[in-house]
């Protein structure tokens, strides 16, 4: 390592400013916001400064089943999602017939328009004509409301935000696959080492900071869930009149956008913020824990 | 892939069913828009829906395409994403050779301030953008539109987890070598790492491409419009022409396809090396 | 405003309707809508920057009223609407010899409209004038320019005017803006189902809904009623029962005869002869797969009921809403509002309000969208007239529209939460209704949820 200088900053001038002005500004205001009573996002008046929105936010019985709803989702999505993807990832990078043509396949559903990704799933989640339900019955399983039944709310959206996220998560790993050095293989081909082992102990270890990184970027960007739950239920959280599946953003979008209480919404935010904080901190316990080992071992 | 085991082949074709199933399954969105894109305004409402169209409507996309001055709003839409693309990278690049090769003092709460940025929604910080554009005299500029994107927290932290791979001997190596910071990092790491980097690429581009909102508040004129504005035309508050919305879709989707398989090419470069030998 | 506000929203989303041919026989054919919305890109092209330019003129042009002056128009039109809207507009342009220019600015849908005016007035760039709900300006009433004195000064007969729509704009204690596209909530049903089934009239009672209903269930095994927006059908059922509905204190329906109304509303539900509209976008693509019988909403959405799918061809009906001891229907639809502070802009915009209010103006508009008059003196309007004695769905349409007119309610929007409890009332009545709970526990849940937004 070099000495410390604070040439890093040069690197990072152009990001820091940009960010200072476009996101660090706005975030520190939604802070201040959500102290204060009354806030007008219009001209900037509130009634007094206080914790008067978080009390209202806690009171709130839909913003509780926020909580607990995209803690769920984010329980089940992010490790769903990275594991699903690294075995397609894995397998699109083996030695496949057809392979640019599976790679563009995989590809193609991020470019696909929002809207036919909302219809179609409205459709294989569909109680009566729904594709999903087919397939159910076609086994002997009853049908299920995925989108009438409020207990299977979270089930439909977690499918459907699994599926979503897939084409993103395939595509890094893949970058990252085509990156490992074909050096690390060959010692294994030599050894016929079986693949599931190969797999484990090198392409794993190797891909660890992409996989650290999905793992981080999946928490966030789950906890920040809104268009999925948008998009499935048609513009609601849930089967029409439930909020079965209501999560934080979208109980802040409502409180912002349609119910004018920016105070709560900024409140909400916060709580938001601390939690993402909370589970990126617990998420990379593991890591810290090994490093300290490692650290111990040498 | 000669003569193998018989559990062997199992295996090979468990790979191409898992293969073939996932791809049916995530493509069938993209399959109901093109086949959406085709019916007409009758079929496209009927409860349960056909899949394949019984007439095929290609005149929807003559349709759709005259609706609105797509032409305009193609240039726009290819220039903003361009640059901002182009710019995000450079930051980015920069940004994440300084959190993932130098020391600086501080490094670890820069850090961890700048992720933390991430874990507000987007949707608290608009009007205060909103704000800051108009008092910054941008509203209806192409700046308005490119600037607040060239900061990205995302693809900074993804790169910097790819330069952190690289090993640190070819680091050291070249501050011996006496190569400076800046030359290593377009010289060596950069190429490195191009998969990693076309990757941010198109996913910038495709962010770029498809935004909405923004560009739709920080605009008026109708020469400063993007492609996901014309798809807007064709719903109303009593309903939409899905067939149109559709068509238009489709034509928004194929320059980024085009710009997927011929980058393509660069993120496989890699694997034709390995490739080779099975 | 919910099930709108949804609508307009959930371009992203939703699975929708048809395609929209000749729309309320304007007879306005495909390639000319291409070419008329070209031309409106034409005008919004010259627009540069219209907030700032706004207001950094405002000084320079207020000392000069003789000068040709711009003003920008926000709007949140599209297809045949859009269309209409620029042909008026042109016609503005060129015929109103004082040197104004009407900038028509495309802003999305609606909730792209309502976000971008409240950035735009938290950033005090608000445009000249544009398209409002009252509930969007609850919290910058004090930007809209009072149009008391244009009125009383300026405006040939305000009387002429629908009532509803009167009293809507005057909600905040002073006049906020005037009428411009308005919609009514009349019954589209299934004609050629009710004569199949032998229902000869459609319902225009609570009795005939309750005895058509089982009827239509009994011989076609289908819903007769649905309705697009629960929240104003509980209000119009509510009045229609001799209720009151809500205001700033709170609910005013916890009253015998709110609890009577209610009763019936569950009643038509548990027996199955209305139904909700559960996972499928919209009662329309219900009625044009022959999946329900009738329903209630906007007369702007009659261009996306298909009645010549394969299988499904039948004739469409509308008719005014069944009535109860009272007479109430549901009217929605934007009004026009002025925000600029500069003087000559001011008279210059209600020069423009006052043109697109004008029977003459209005009576194309309405044709040409489905739309309904704003002015008593445009529905009487020969041409008009007209229009409603055809037989296109447009046509019968606005016969229907016309016929619950004089009864047509404007729900109140003025106060804060009033958004709010819109919601609130659509998500607890719905509930109470898959949840078969009684009348009394319906009332009280609704209170409740009212009260509690209100506080």
């Amino acid at each position: 390592m070099n000495r410390k200088s604070y040439k890093g900053y040069v690197y990072l001038a152009p990001v820091l400013a940009i960010m200072l002005v476009f996101t660090a500004y706005p975030l520190v205001r939604a802070i201040f916001m959500s102290f204060c009573e009354d806030y007008s996002i219009i001209n900037g008046s509130y009634k007094g400064i206080n914790l008067e929105n978080y009390a209202d936010l806690f009171k709130d019985k839909d913003f509780r089943k926020a909580i607990t709803n995209t803690i769920t989702y984010v329980i089940f999505v992010v490790p769903l999602s990275v594991v699903i993807s690294l075995l397609i990832a894995n397998l699109l990078n083996s030695h496949i017939r057809f392979q640019g043509l599976f790679q563009t396949l995989y590809f193609l559903p991020y470019v696909t328009s929002v809207i036919a990704i909302g219809v179609v799933w409205r459709w294989i989640l569909h109680s009566q004509y729904g594709l999903l339900n087919s397939i159910l019955n076609f086994f002997g399983f009853e049908s299920i409301g995925w989108l009438t039944d409020r207990n299977y709310s979270m089930a439909s959206l977690i499918i459907f935000a699994v599926w979503k996220s897939l084409a993103f998560d395939i595509m890094i790993f893949l970058a990252a696959l085509q990156g490992i050095s074909p050096d690390l293989y060959s010692a294994a081909r030599v050894d016929a080492t079986p693949r599931w082992r190969v797999f484990f102990r090198i392409t794993v270890p190797a891909m660890r900071p992409i996989i650290a990184y999905a793992f981080v970027m999946g928490i966030i960007n789950s906890f920040k869930v809104y268009n999925e739950v948008f998009s499935l239920f048609n513009g609601s959280a849930g089967p029409s009149g439930y909020n079965s599946a209501i999560t934080i953003v979208f109980y802040i979008y409502d409180k912002f956008y349609n119910n004018y209480k920016y105070g709560i919404a900024a409140a909400g935010s916060v709580v938001l913020f601390l939690l993402i904080m909370f589970f990126t901190a617990i998420q990379r316990l593991p890591g810290r824990i090994r490093a300290r080992k490692e650290a111990a071992q040498k | 892939m000669k003569s193998r085991k018989p559990t062997a082949i199992i295996a090979e074709i468990v790979k191409y069913v898992i293969l073939i199933a996932g791809a049916l399954f995530t493509l069938l969105p993209f399959v109901w828009m093109v086949l959406s894109s085709l019916k007409s305004g009758s079929e496209i409402v009927a409860i349960p829906p056909t899949i394949i169209p019984t007439h095929f409507m290609f005149s929807n996309y003559a349709e759709a395409w005259a609706a609105a001055p797509f032409p305009r709003y193609f240039l726009n839409t290819v220039f903003v994403a361009t640059v901002t693309t182009v710019g995000v990278l450079l930051t980015s690049i920069l940004a994440a050779f300084a959190f993932a090769r130098l020391d600086f003092p501080g490094k670890k709460i820069v850090f961890s301030l700048f992720m933390a940025t991430l874990m507000i929604p987007g949707e608290m910080l608009l009007i205060t953008n909103f704000v800051t554009v108009t008092k910054l005299k941008w509203v209806d500029t192409y700046k308005a539109m490119i600037v607040p994107w060239l900061a990205n927290v995302f693809y900074t932290y993804l790169l910097s987890q790819f330069f952190s791979s690289v090993p640190e001997a070819l680091y050291l190596a070249a501050k011996v070598d006496k190569c400076s910071d800046l030359k290593f990092l377009f010289k060596i790491m950069v190429p490195m790492n191009k998969n990693a980097i076309t990757t941010v690429a198109i996913l910038s581009f495709i962010g770029s491409w498809n935004s909405f909102l923004w560009p739709l508040l920080v605009t008026n004129s109708t020469n400063m419009r993007v492609l996901s504005h014309g798809l807007v035309r064709f719903q109303s508050e009593a309903g939409a022409q899905y067939q149109l919305i559709m068509a238009a879709s489709c034509i928004l989707v194929v320059p980024i396809v085009i710009i997927y398989l011929f980058l393509r090419k660069y993120i496989l470069e890699g694997m034709a090396y390995t490739g080779v030998k099975g | 405003m919910k099930m709108k506000k949804i609508m307009a929203l959930t371009m992203a989303t939703v699975m929708g309707a048809s395609l929209l041919t000749a729309c309320g026989g304007s007879g306005g054919t495909t390639s000319t809508t291409a070419s008329t919305t070209a031309a409106a890109e034409t005008t919004a092209a010259a627009t540069t920057a219209a907030g700032d330019a706004a207001a950094e003129t405002t000084a320079a042009a207020a000392e000069s009223t003789a000068e040709p002056v711009t003003i920008t128009f926000w709007h949140a039109m599209s297809n045949a609407q859009e269309v209409s809207l620029t042909e008026l507009t042109d016609k503005f342009n060129a015929e109103n010899g004082k040197g104004i220019t009407v900038e028509l600015v495309n802003q999305g849908g609606y909730s792209d409209l309502q976000t971008k005016l409240m950035a735009s007035a938290a950033a005090d760039t608000l445009p000249d004038m544009a398209q409002a709900y009252n509930n969007y300006f609850t919290d910058y009433v004090d930007k809209i320019v009072p149009l008391d004195d244009f009125v009383k000064n300026d405006f040939d007969n305000w009387e002429d005017i629908v009532e509803g729509y009167r009293i809507e704009n005057s909600e905040y204690g002073f006049i906020t803006g005037v009428p411009f596209n308005k919609s009514t909530y009349p019954f589209f049903y299934n004609k050629t189902m009710f004569d199949r089934a032998g229902i000869t009239e459609p319902p225009t009672t609570w009795e005939d809904l309750e005895k058509d209903g089982a009827i239509l269930l009994e011989k076609e095994g289908v819903p007769m009623l649905g309705y697009d927006s629960m929240c104003d059908m509980l209000e119009i059922f509510l009045r229609q029962n001799g209720a009151d509905y809500v205001d700033e204190t709170g609910a005013l329906f916890n009253t015998p005869e709110g609890l009577e109304a209610i009763e019936f509303i569950l009643n038509l539900y548990s027996k199955g002869y209305a139904r909700l509209i559960g996972e499928d976008a919209y009662f329309s693509n219900l009625m044009s797969s022959e999946m329900i019988g009738g329903y209630v909403g906007s007369c702007a959405g009659v261009t996306y009921i298909v009645t010549d799918n394969e299988g499904h061809e039948f004739e469409l009906g509308v008719a005014p809403i069944a009535q109860g001891k009272k007479n109430a229907a549901y009217n929605a639809g934007t009004n026009l509002v002025m925000f600029t502070k500069d003087e000559a802009k001011q008279k210059a915009a209600w020069e423009y309000m006052k043109f697109l209010t004008s029977a003459e103006s209005q009576v194309k508009w309405s044709i040409d969208t489905g739309y309904v008059p704003v002015r008593t003196s445009a529905y009487e309007s020969q041409e008009y007239q007209d229009f409603m004695a055809g037989d296109t769905p447009g046509a019968i349409t606005a016969r229907a529209a016309y016929g619950q007119a004089p009864y047509g309610y404007v729900p109140s929007n003025y106060f804060p939460g009033a958004n709010e409890i819109r919601n609130v009332v659509s998500d607890t009545l719905t509930v109470c209704i898959s949840e078969g709970r009684t009348a009394q526990e319906t009332l009280d849940e609704l209170v409740t949820a009212i009260n509690d937004v209100v506080q």
